[in-house]
């Protein structure tokens, strides 16, 4: 960290508008600026970027790092256009800041879309700091700013060269240029090269500071005990032996739980042991997914019509083939490896909050309801966080842990178990689609898809009320429906249940999607790459299967199906050279190739898939991507390697099941992870583009688990309709 | 109680069924060593106690009497990474990087009992250290790199 205080910068900086657009122009902006630069020296460019006296570059960053480099992307992209190297700047995570909401209105890190979101804007405030200096350097010169270059941290002028550093006062008195021009992709020198990344020192000397590891002065430490039951609250607490144990503080029932406090994490964890807790029946009594996913597998009719084009009904009664059948995707839990946790400090009736959070305005939400205060008197500190995958987006213990340092008159810190994750948690939703395709004269005349799913934007007050007892409370239901409705923009008006297949680049001669919600009061969330992580799933399968039945080659079905001369024809010609689909599969291995388009970028894998005892083994992963221009290729590749393997461990192993309104998941015995033993050779090959950058954190994991079906009916002869995979392997033949 | 933590003497007080984990992490002051299971099922814990890795979480503190215990933070000789650490640069390994103490902590190990791992080598010690972001293939590799640096180093 650098000695240059981060809470000081952000408390001047709060001048300018919501959006990453530079500032600080004219006006008061000036007038702050010149200010700041009298009392620091340093030049503000916005109220994201900043060179400081030093010569150093201060990047506010306003993502949260989950691993998928944003830290990295957004040091590049200031980097290129200040012309300094990437270790000039110094990364700092913004806190919660209303001018700060620039993704639907919030502080929020998803929907892979931090890099398309700062692209311009932060090039453009790097751009204006760079031309600013420059100028000041030819007013110094007194020679034309045309004749002076930036390089490298200084501006040059013939044998002249001025550091940053000398160049910061004067330049913050300077009008700030109309228009700073940015570099073409011919002059990058970062973006595209880059090979590094920012963020990784820390992580391998263990010095880097995650949520569980914030520690302030004169903190305790809670350990929550969470019912069986979800949603079930306490109705009688016996905790006079816990209270005598050593380091005890208080032992205290919310209505989500109870929490054991004392000094140390380890004393709370023990005496818990000595509290004895009865719970009612919860909120989800009566719940068994079992039984759900077998009423949706019966469920007739159709539900609201998302899409319709061509007559599919003709298609179907004039088909020679009909095929397809019902894909299904249970519930999953998002479980990072740093369990949910959240350090509260309460002043006076303000809070103060350091929590591992993807949204720093949800998290204010939940804790301005928890404590019955305004949101702004909220102030959310941001850490790296060990993973998110979407989890984070929720502020639940962020309003737990500030409840229960309201209740000890002390920070705290709270920290879930493992169980509590798996247990307590946000899942995605559960599906059922009844998938049917038809062939006539060899040709592919329809597809029909319907959608039951538990809908993440139409659960809304029963999931929020009912779910999660006393929490969350109305702003941040406010919040989150606000974002939902940014979100929801179809006639179903939920697009997340059908994203992805909704606006399906398949050119089908008719085709009909139409979706239902599964009520439940099940707490559903985005969950990586949302509904695409099953509509993958299923068009993919039908697709393969519709491949089959027109006796054609699943590359050239595609081709045939999709506009020429587009990012999915491209990304389906590289993969089809790189993968050797035209070489026949090794004896033993079954092939299969699935594709995706979501956030903008288009994904293709190959999946090369053997059968070892029983066990379905996945060998080999080829993935094309069609990302645009790319500011870190090496980041780019191990998103598509993360996403793959994430998304092998849902496809092949993982559920979250319920009986009787319990999760019946514990730990990673139950709710394995894909292992190294298990983890496939994973060949990426990134298409280049000038194209703006589109997402990547998600879009690598819709195409694996269709890919590994399609490969398991190559080598099987079996379709494999349901996720995960390996039990509907086990269970073939059995429904 | 009296630990050696990273040749480090530390008087702590506390039950000797303490897992080691929080006595590292809440008295020693040590937080580089994480809480990912805390029921030895994910390896983010891992430590070595005199040089064999073992799972802090479930590692009662009273268990280990003299002998020495090396977490992610002793690794380093002043500025200068451990060989392993340098390896996990040079290939971009973490993401979140939530479970690479435990990894760095168990390849060391690997390194130490086999400084020519063969993937199988890789698989039979890394297996049970999970990792949620999938970072496998980039640890193989760094694996390898590894051991190719402690070669260098060592060879006369």
């Amino acid at each position: 960290m650098t000695p240059w205080s981060r809470r000081g910068f952000l408390h001047g900086m709060m001048v300018g508008g919501g959006a990453l657009a530079v500032a600080a122009c004219g006006g008061a902006g000036q007038a702050l600026r010149i200010q700041r630069a009298d009392q620091t020296g340093d030049l503000v460019a916005n109220l994201y970027v900043t060179v400081l006296a030093t010569g150093r570059v201060a990047l506010i960053v306003n993502k949260a790092e989950i691993g998928q480099g944003v830290s990295t992307g957004y040091a590049t992209l200031v980097a290129e256009e200040l012309c300094v190297p990437i270790d000039h700047v110094d990364v700092h995570y913004a806190g919660s800041n209303p001018a700060m909401r620039t993704n639907q209105g919030m502080q929020l890190t998803g929907g892979s879309n931090s890099t398309f979101e700062a692209y311009v804007p932060l090039r453009q405030a790097a751009a204006t700091a760079r031309d600013m200096l420059v100028a000041a350097a030819a007013q110094t010169w007194k020679v034309a700013p045309a004749d002076c270059r930036a390089i490298d941290g200084h501006v040059v002028h013939g044998t002249d060269r001025l550091a940053y550093g000398e160049l910061t006062r004067r330049a913050a008195r300077l009008d700030v240029p109309a228009r700073s021009r940015l570099k073409p992709a011919s002059e990058f020198t970062l973006i595209g090269k880059v090979d590094r990344r920012v963020d990784l020192r820390g992580k391998i000397d263990g010095t880097a500071v995650y949520g569980i590891d914030v520690t302030l002065p004169g903190m305790c430490n809670a350990y929550a005990m969470f019912p069986a039951a979800y949603g079930a609250k306490p109705s009688k607490v016996v905790a006079d032996r816990a209270r005598q144990r050593p380091g005890v503080i208080d032992v205290l029932a919310f209505d989500w739980g109870v929490a054991v406090v004392a000094d140390k994490f380890w004393q709370a964890r023990a005496a818990a042991a000595d509290v004895e807790v009865t719970w009612d029946a919860g909120s989800l009594h009566g719940l068994d997914t079992a039984k759900l996913a077998a009423s949706l597998r019966a469920h007739e009719g159709d539900g609201a019509s998302v899409k319709d084009t061509g007559d599919v009904d003709a298609a179907i009664d004039r088909a020679e083939l009909k095929i397809g059948g019902i894909y299904e995707a249970p519930y999953l839990a998002h479980s990072p490896l740093e369990p949910n946790n959240a350090t509260a400090r309460i002043v006076g009736d303000k809070a103060e909050i350091w929590a591992p959070s993807q949204s720093p305005t949800i998290a204010q939400a939940f804790v301005a309801d928890a404590l019955g205060i305004p949101l702004d008197d909220v102030e959310i500190h941001v850490t790296l966080c060990g993973g998110g995958f979407g989890r984070r987006a929720m502020g639940d213990a962020c309003a737990q842990a500030a409840q229960i340092a309201r209740a000890v008159k002390r920070p705290v810190k709270l920290t879930w178990t493992r169980e509590a994750e798996l247990m307590q948690a946000w899942y995605r939703p559960i599906y059922s689609a009844k998938a049917v395709g038809t062939v006539r004269g060899g040709k592919v005349t329809g597809a029909k898809v319907r959608v039951l799913s538990q809908s993440i934007s139409l659960s809304g007050e029963t999931m929020f009320t009912a779910a999660l007892a006393a929490l969350p409370g109305p702003l941040a239901r406010a919040a989150i429906k606000a974002l939902l409705a940014a979100l929801s923009t179809n006639s179903f008006s939920d697009i997340l249940s059908t994203e992805g297949i909704s606006n399906t680049p398949y050119r089908f001669d008719s085709y009909r999607l139409t979706a239902a919600p599964v009520q439940t009061k099940m707490p559903v969330l985005f969950w990586r790459s949302v509904g695409n992580s099953v509509t993958g799933f299923i068009m993919e399968g039908l697709v393969d299967e519709l491949a089959v039945a027109a006796r054609q080659d699943p590359f050239a079905l595609r081709r045939a199906l999709l506009a020429p001369g587009t990012r999915q024809t491209r990304v389906l010609d590289r993969l089809e050279q790189i993968a050797g689909w035209s070489t026949p599969a090794p004896a033993g291995i079954g092939r299969g190739m699935a594709r995706h388009f979501c956030y903008e970028t288009e994904v293709a894998q190959v999946a090369e898939v053997e059968l070892v005892d029983n066990r379905i083994r996945v060998r080999k992963v080829y993935c094309v991507v069609d990302c645009g221009t790319v500011i870190n290729p090496d980041i780019v590749r191990s998103q598509m390697e993360g996403a793959i393997i994430f998304g092998l461990s849902a496809a092949l192993d993982q559920e979250i099941t319920m009986v009787d309104g319990v999760v019946q998941q514990r730990n990673f015995d139950t709710f394995p992870l894909l292992r190294m033993d298990e983890a496939p050779e994973i060949v990426v090959d990134i298409l280049p583009s000038e194209d703006r950058p589109t997402g990547v954190g998600e879009p690598g994991l819709p195409p694996i688990g269709p890919a590994v079906a399609n490969a398991m009916y190559r080598l099987t002869g079996v379709r494999l309709r349901r996720m995960p995979l390996q039990r509907a392997w086990n269970e073939r033949g059995a429904s | 109680m009296k630990l050696v933590v990273n040749g480090n003497s530390f008087e702590v007080a506390v039950p000797p069924e303490t897992p080691l984990l929080w006595v590292l992490r809440e008295e020693v002051g040590l937080t580089g060593t994480k809480f990912g299971c805390g029921a030895a099922l994910c390896g983010a814990c891992t430590v070595h106690v005199a040089g064999k890795p073992k799972r802090s979480c479930v590692t009662p503190c009273g268990d280990i009497g003299e002998r020495p215990i090396t977490t992610i933070e002793g690794l380093a000789t002043g500025d200068v990474l451990h060989p392993v650490q340098q390896a996990w640069l040079e290939a971009n390994v973490p993401q979140c990087g939530y479970c690479q103490a435990g990894q760095i902590m168990t390849t060391v190990a690997l390194l130490h009992a086999k400084p020519k791992p063969t993937d199988d080598d890789i698989d039979a010690a890394l297996s049970a250290n999970l990792c949620r972001c999938g970072t496998y293939p980039r640890i193989r590799k760094a694996v390898h790199r590894a051991a190719a640096l402690l070669a260098t180093r060592s060879a006369p």
